[in-house]
């Protein structure tokens, strides 16, 4: 310790600062808040090495969930490590009305114009969509019989066999709405009354003694249809194609899915909105990016011209493929937003029940 | 009475209690009782739906009955260890240690790979003739308990083997002399001995299991709901209130229980360290 001097220490500690300007002046970095694993790695090679040899702007992906609780927590220290964030449409919802996202340029992040006005919102894009649909073991179905509507997934006479659900009050409400006989377009104003939402968990009762599991994470339907655990569950489109893939016999049923939008939006107080801004615009405004993502995980964008670039086998496993998106709903964010604390404290009480 | 220079040497781990586990929590306690304005209102609502009190008490009843196996079949293992000779304990040890290697989630998937309907005990069952279809063991109250008690186990026998080695021999074997059975002998002077580190081992698998949200959630039933799995749906719904509120009434009703428990078998607990003094 004798050569270690106060002065030494002194010196050392005084030129510290100097490094750390030095460093933040010349690097540009963008931290993307998403939700890791393969995902991330597509997003990696796709977008994030081809961003920075075109811009040099460093892309560092970091693998969140439960993203709410950590913005909150952001906006209350007034300090967003997080520049851009991908956000499920109760989160973007929930940001939206607690406004935690800047106003987005969208003469930088689409100056094409090639984004439909409805994947252009004022603080946030559709970045890709998922949907919620009906997986089937078609080994495990009657002879000769697929289901094509929810109402077959109430039919338990009919279609025989272990069930699952997702244990979600959101989406569970409106597929029971529709097994009952509500058209998908009208869900949303069957369920802003009283009277809707009691139907809903009615139609719900009726379920309730067939469903052997009530799924929370999305990688549970995948395995449990996997192992045979159940025949019928809901899941997420992608890890179907991705299941049936990989072997197992396995069917996707659109009618009456649940579609998603995934968003994209830039964290308010952020030092950097244009790049975030180049960024969204790298990412959600390249009809051929877009068409190779989609290609890769199944999420597609909504970008024009996507599906020209896309090969026709791929296409039609995707949510919004023109033969799939017809038949489906559109997940109301601000709907759940507003009402989820209320309808999730009843679907808690109703499923103890 | 410590000296000074004794105490100072608490300091950093003071410290870093203090910024990185007090600070937080008495954030999370304030959000409770402040958002928005000063009120009570989230006590309120976890008192007035039933659904939040029986999701406690269901807690409450998990954690002691997984804490209770946990003692029935750790503390025989234990006792079985510091029975053999002191060169082979370490490996029995180890093999105890193993699991807790392993993380929660790979332990817990490893149970539905055992549990589930094509799984091995019900491939088993049926390859011998004895059921004709699958049982249902997955997604039932069963299986949460077996798997939390499988994830919990080592705790309880390191807690009890760790008491047993400090309880003098020749206590036990004075008591022989003096013409006490060898049940006698374990009743009278090596079970009260070793009280001290089966109602720690209980206490701690008592806490740990109030905690617990993953397992329930992937192996149990509509119905195997914890106050931890509450918690972390309301912490995703971004109330922080209500979850604060829930975190709060965990840690004081454990704090209480326990409390309780150490008040009652305080007149029962001898520690070795107290008999050889």
């Amino acid at each position: 310790m004798k050569g270690l001097t106060r002065r030494s220490l002194l010196a050392a500690t005084a030129t510290l600062p100097l490094f750390a300007v030095a460093a933040t002046a010349q690097s540009s970095e963008l931290t993307y808040a998403g939700s890791g694993g393969g995902l991330a790695q597509v997003m990696d090679i796709l977008f994030d090495k081809p961003f920075e040899a075109e811009t040099g702007i460093r892309i560092r992906a970091i693998a969140t969930t439960d993203r709410i609780s950590a913005m909150r927590a952001m906006m209350q220290a007034g300090n967003p490590i997080w520049d851009v964030a991908e956000l499920t449409p109760v989160e973007y919802a929930t940001a939206s009305i607690e406004g935690w996202l800047e106003p987005i340029d969208w003469s930088v992040a689409d100056p094409d114009n090639l984004l439909p006005e409805e994947a252009k919102l004022e603080d946030a894009g559709v970045a890709a969509t998922f949907s919620t649909i009906l997986a089937q073991r078609t080994d495990m179905l009657p002879e000769g019989q697929q289901m094509a509507s929810w109402a077959d997934f109430w039919d338990v006479e009919a279609f025989p066999g272990p069930r699952a659900l997702q244990d979600s009050v959101m989406e569970n409400l409106e597929f029971a709405l529709i097994a009952d006989g509500v058209s998908p377009r009208e869900v949303y104003n069957v369920l802003s009354t009283e009277e809707g939402v009691d139907r809903a968990f009615d139609k719900l009762d009726e379920i309730k003694p067939h469903v052997a599991a009530w799924w929370s994470a999305g990688a549970q339907p995948v395995q449990m249809l996997a192992d045979g655990e159940v025949a019928f569950t809901t899941a997420w489109n992608g890890r179907i194609t991705q299941l049936r893939q990989d072997g197992i016999p396995v069917e996707t049923m659109w009618n009456g899915g649940a579609l998603k939008p995934s968003y994209v939006g830039i964290l308010k107080g952020t030092q950097h909105k244009t790049e975030a801004e180049q960024y969204i615009h790298f990412m959600i405004g390249d009809p051929e990016r877009s068409a190779e993502f989609a290609a890769m995980v199944a999420y597609p964008g909504m970008v024009q011209g996507l599906y020209d670039h896309l090969d026709p086998e791929v296409g039609r496993e995707l949510p919004t493929h023109p033969d799939n998106m017809a038949s489906q709903f559109v997940v109301d964010a601000v709907f759940w937003a507003r009402n989820m604390d209320a309808l999730q404290e009843r679907w808690q009480e109703w499923l103890l029940d | 009475m410590m000296r000074f220079g004794e105490r100072l040497t608490l300091l950093p781990a003071a410290l870093l209690v203090l910024a990185m586990f007090a600070v937080p929590v008495a954030f999370v306690f304030a959000e409770a009782i402040f958002t928005p304005g000063f009120s009570l209102a989230h006590f309120d609502r976890f008192f007035s739906r039933p659904v939040y009190l029986s999701v406690y008490l269901n807690t409450l009843v998990v954690s002691a009955v997984v804490a209770s196996i946990c003692l029935v079949i750790g503390y025989p293992m234990a006792l079985f260890i510091v029975s053999q000779p002191p060169a082979r304990r370490p490996l029995l040890l180890f093999l105890v240690l193993v699991p807790l290697w392993m993380s929660i989630l790979v332990r817990t998937y490893a149970w539905m790979v055992v549990l589930g309907r094509e799984g091995i005990i019900n491939g088993a069952l049926q390859w011998a003739g004895l059921t004709d279809g699958p049982l249902t063991l997955m997604f039932t109250t069963g299986a949460v308990f077996v798997a939390m008690v499988q994830i919990l186990l080592p705790i309880m026998v390191i807690t009890c083997y760790s008491i047993m080695t400090e309880i003098d021999p020749t206590l036990v074997r004075a008591a022989r002399i003096c013409g006490a059975s060898g049940l006698a002998a374990f009743r009278k002077v090596f079970l009260p001995l070793s009280m001290e580190g089966a109602i720690t081992g209980w206490s701690v698998i008592f806490i740990l299991s109030m905690g617990f949200f993953i397992v329930p959630a992937l192996v149990g039933g509509r119905r195997d709901v914890l106050l931890g799995n509450m918690i972390v749906n309301q912490v995703g719904q971004a109330n922080w209130g209500f979850a604060g509120a829930l975190a709060i009434i965990l840690l004081v009703s454990t704090i209480v229980l326990l409390g309780l428990v150490r008040l009652v078998m305080g007149r029962f607990v001898y520690s070795p360290r107290e008999a050889q003094a």
